[in-house]
């Protein structure tokens, strides 16, 4: 939960997608649910000349399963909020295992 | 009592006319009889009608008269009933009664209801003149169906008077007809009064009526059912209205003309569904209650009686038909009846709209499907309607509402808690960020003002860096800039002295080379002490544990307080200070815990190769964060051991014992973060302290940095002169804002100072850690400043010296400089030089 509960918090930011498959999509989140499955408005390839199919491409959905990493702008970020909310799930995780 | 038998009996017919002036008065004609059979010579002269007949008889022969004629006189009771059939079926006719009425009850039981309220209205109303002793006991229904018989019975006590001088046309009408002649009798009748009603009437009245009902009674027992209830309904309304007797006759003659000619009259239709009907009946009977109308408007409505002939189909179990032929006279149907109406009207459509011409049947036929439509929808509508009353209603409704908030309750109270649990980040982060909500289990408004208190209140976090550091940095700023403004409006006749002595300063340049040797002495022994500080790794992960501990705890804590109970007062009862009480022992603990994990009680061994665990947490960037998180939960006492702790151990914590920067070797990238964080994580806490700490504090603070730390290597770093700062500033300011000081106080301060001013002032030329053009040097001005307001005249000549070169150069680069950054610069310079009485302008 608790990427899920990160991404969330980038709804409406600008980021990049980096997919398994090496294609790399930069675009607006518009949403993303538990299996970390992407909604991208605005989405451009950073090389169109590499994947010119999906030059045609504005709204895309993508699978996150495919996505290998999600590039973000730092400034969003809390990061001890996010060192807090770790120690918490690890927490929770730690009581589960018990 | 039957009429046959009285007939069968008295075969004279002038004894019974003589006798018997009504027909009613039956108990006259056995009168008659039995006159007839005791004293018959009283009666009839015996002689005058004698014919001699008898004188022919042959006695001998009467042997057998008594085997044919019975022994005695010719009696009713004597002669033999056995041809009697009449007589017979009379005395089961109570049975056949019964049986009809169990017959109707059982075809049609929701009829059945309606009438009886109806029906004991004419017990009431109705049945007084008529009244005998023997029907009072009997049930209302009963005694209506047998509402023939007691009339008979008591014709003798009401009609003698008005019947005696009545013409002789009734009294021959009186005498046994024919069905088919009391037919024809009845249809001219009804013609009369349609045509001609008049004053005659009301006289015929009373004959008129018997005849109807003994005509009428004699279809009964062949069983016509439906025409008991129209007796029953009617009734009352004779009663009621005495001038719709006359409709009522018309009504009860219906049944019987009904049988030859369908349609003869409008009336007659209602008897034969006399619990629909009964209101539409009564309703009809209301125009005609004024008899001078009646005839004319029966007269009016023939023309349309057929179509309502129709309507009013006696297999009909609605009054529906009337509305519609009559909705001019009577407006719409009241609703009441509409439900049980529906079906009857479907089962009698077909054959009765055979009867209607084109127009009517479709106007019809188009009125009926609305009138069903809506019939049915209100009919699903009300299909349950009544079934509670409004307080069961209310009642439903008050659970409903109960459960309702109940479940928003529970909602909120475990909605926020599991979304904090599983969806922490997001919950805190949109609460900080302002992050659209997304979710309706936003954290409750404790939990916000928690974690907004935590980051922006008092001892800020370091999350917001930039401005968190400007803020300390501002009020420190300020705190120095009062304490110089307060300085300055004091000494202002010395400081013209001082300002004179300028020049003299720049004389007793030949103490300088002193501070050379100080700083050499100051750097031998700052590098042993750094060489152990190396912690081992296991050290190092001693204390990320401990960290993570102290971490776990302060969550568990700030949990914990989200959980906070309602504030408690004397009148709250007993279960909720249990849980206040209970709160407040956890939060014990928990601090408890706290307080031990943060390893601040671990005692000091100033010869230990490994640093104090407290001191090592510090050196560690979560372990800094986690200070003003700590601040947080402790008391002020507290507070104050940790302040202590970290003075002490000033020149042992990394970030000022490895923060020495010279424009030589300046200060590696990782070391200015730490110091950064440092200064924005753990100073604020610090400064916050110290900043409402009294003198006493601030002096012990002064004097342990004195004696425990190496002072060249604090003076030297950002932090130590930042945190020296602090603490004179302070001093400054309890001694200009409260002048009846303790005096024992001050000295001691004043001689702290002394010592430190001389420890400081060979390092003098060394504060700055860049060069001219570094501009991070806002914190050494500020220092100086701080120095320079509690300086005596001498020490303040002795600053100047120390840090003149630094001035000079200062001010000639920042003329170089843009004029943002210039005057940026030069303020922070004269921030000193005013503190000392000077100002940059005498220099320019």
């Amino acid at each position: 939960m608790l990427f899920f509960s990160f991404f969330k918090t980038l709804v409406e930011h600008e980021i990049t997608v980096e997919l398994k498959n090496e294609v790399c999509i930069r675009g607006t989140l518009k949403s993303v649910d538990q299996y970390l499955n992407i909604k991208l408005d605005n989405a451009t390839t950073t090389d169109e000349s590499r994947w010119p199919h999906l030059i045609a491409c504005k709204d895309m959905f993508i699978r996150g399963s495919v996505v290998r990493y999600v590039h973000l702008p730092p400034g969003i970020v809390d990061t001890n909020l996010l060192e807090d909310a770790t120690r918490r799930e690890a927490e929770a995780a730690k009581a589960k295992a018990k | 009592m039957s009429f046959f038998g009285f007939d069968a009996t008295l075969p004279k017919d002038g004894g019974h006319a003589a006798n018997a002036p009504g027909f009613g008065q039956t108990p006259d004609a056995f009168a008659g009889l039995g006159g007839g059979a005791l004293d018959d010579g009283d009666a009839i002269d015996f002689e005058e009608t004698y014919d001699g007949l008898g004188d022919r008889l042959d006695e001998t022969d009467d042997a057998f008269n008594d085997d044919t004629f019975g022994s005695g006189p010719a009696t009713q009771q004597a002669v033999g009933r056995d041809f009697d059939f009449a007589g017979q079926t009379s005395k089961i006719a109570d049975t056949m009664h019964e049986e009809q009425m169990l017959y109707q009850a059982r075809q049609a039981p929701p009829k059945r209801q309606p009438p009886i309220p109806q029906a004991s209205k004419p017990a009431r109303t109705g049945y007084e003149s008529y009244h005998n002793p023997e029907y009072i006991p009997q049930l209302e229904a009963r005694a209506d169906i047998w509402g023939l018989k007691p009339k008979q019975n008591d014709a003798p006590l009401r009609q003698p008077e008005p019947v005696a001088p009545a013409p002789a046309a009734p009294v021959a009408a009186r005498k046994m007809m024919s069905l088919d002649e009391v037919e024809a009798m009845m249809r001219s009748h009804t013609m009369q009064e349609s045509f001609a009603p008049g004053p005659a009437q009301p006289f015929q009245l009373p004959a008129m009526q018997q005849q109807q009902e003994l005509a009428y009674n004699q279809p009964q027992y062949p069983g016509t059912p439906p025409q008991y209830a129209p007796q029953i309904l009617q009734r009352p309304q004779q009663q009621a209205h005495p001038g719709a007797r006359q409709t009522q006759q018309h009504q009860q003659q219906q049944p019987q003309v009904h049988v030859e000619l369908p349609g003869h009259s409008v009336q007659a239709q209602p008897s034969h569904a006399p619990t629909i009907l009964q209101r539409p009946r009564s309703n009809q009977s209301d125009p005609h209650s004024q008899p001078r109308q009646a005839a004319q408007q029966q007269a009016n409505q023939r023309p349309s009686s057929q179509p309502r002939q129709i309507l009013q189909n006696p297999n009909r179990l609605s009054g529906h038909g009337q509305p519609i032929a009559q909705q001019g006279q009577r407006g719409p149907l009241p609703g009441h009846n509409r439900g049980p109406s529906f079906p009857g009207m479907v089962i009698t459509h077909p054959e009765q709209l055979l009867h209607l011409s084109e127009e009517e049947r479709v106007a019809f036929l188009e009125e009926d499907a609305k009138r069903a439509k809506r019939n049915h929808k209100i009919a699903m509508l009300s299909k349950d309607n009544g079934l509670m009353t409004p307080q069961d209603k209310n009642f439903i409704t008050r659970i409903q509402l109960q459960q309702l908030m109940a479940a928003t309750g529970n909602l909120e109270d475990q909605g926020s808690e599991a979304a904090l649990a599983e969806d922490f980040y997001f919950q805190v982060f949109s609460q900080i960020r302002g992050a659209p909500r997304q979710t309706p289990h936003q954290p409750a408004n404790q939990f916000a003002q928690t974690y907004l208190f935590q980051n922006n209140g008092r001892f800020g976090q370091g999350r917001r860096q930039g401005r968190g550091g400007d803020n300390h940095m501002q009020r420190m700023e300020q705190q120095v800039q009062r304490a110089v403004e307060a300085a300055k409006a004091k000494p202002k006749s010395k400081q013209l002295v001082i300002e004179g002595s300028l020049g003299k300063i720049s004389f007793s340049n030949s103490k300088t080379p002193r501070p050379l040797l100080n700083i050499k002495r100051g750097d031998t022994g700052d590098k042993p002490q750094t060489k152990p500080h190396k912690s081992s790794i296991a050290d190092r992960k001693e204390a990320l544990r401990n960290i993570e501990k102290v971490y776990i705890i302060l969550m568990h804590l700030e949990d914990h307080e989200r959980a906070l109970p309602p504030p408690i007062n004397e009148n709250s009862d007993p279960e909720e200070i249990q849980r206040h009480m209970e709160w407040r022992s956890k939060v014990e603990a928990l601090h408890k815990k706290l307080w031990e994990g943060i390893k601040i009680m671990e005692p000091i061994n100033p010869h230990a190769s490994s640093p104090h665990p407290f001191i090592a947490m510090l050196s560690h960037g979560k372990g800094k964060k986690a200070i003003p998180r700590i601040f947080r939960h402790i008391d002020d006492q507290e507070r104050l051991t940790v302040v202590t702790m970290i003075v002490v151990h000033l020149d042992n914590l990394a970030v000022v014992s490895h923060a020495l920067a010279s424009p030589d070797e300046p200060m590696s990238a990782a070391m200015r973060e730490e110091v950064a964080l440092f200064s924005q994580t753990v100073m604020p806490p610090l400064f916050g302290l110290i900043s409402e700490s009294p003198l006493s504090n601030v002096v012990g603070l002064v004097g342990l940095v004195l004696a425990r730390t190496n002072l060249h290597v604090v003076a030297r770093s950002q932090i130590g002169m930042s945190l020296l700062t602090i603490l004179i500033s302070r001093a400054e300011l309890l001694k200009e804002s409260t002048p009846d000081i303790n005096i024992v106080d001050w000295e001691h301060w004043t001689e702290q100072y002394n010592q430190l001013f001389n420890s400081v002032e060979p390092v003098l030329p060394l504060l700055f850690p860049g060069s001219v053009n570094d501009t991070d040097d806002m914190y050494v001005w500020q220092f100086l400043a701080a120095m320079g307001v509690g300086a005596s005249p001498e020490q303040q000549q002795r600053l100047v010296i120390g840090v003149k070169d630094r001035v000079m150069e200062t001010v000639t680069v920042s003329k170089v400089l843009p004029p943002e950054m210039a005057s940026a610069r030069l303020a922070n310079v004269n921030l000193f030089m005013r503190a000392i009485g000077l100002d940059v302008e005498l220099l320019g």
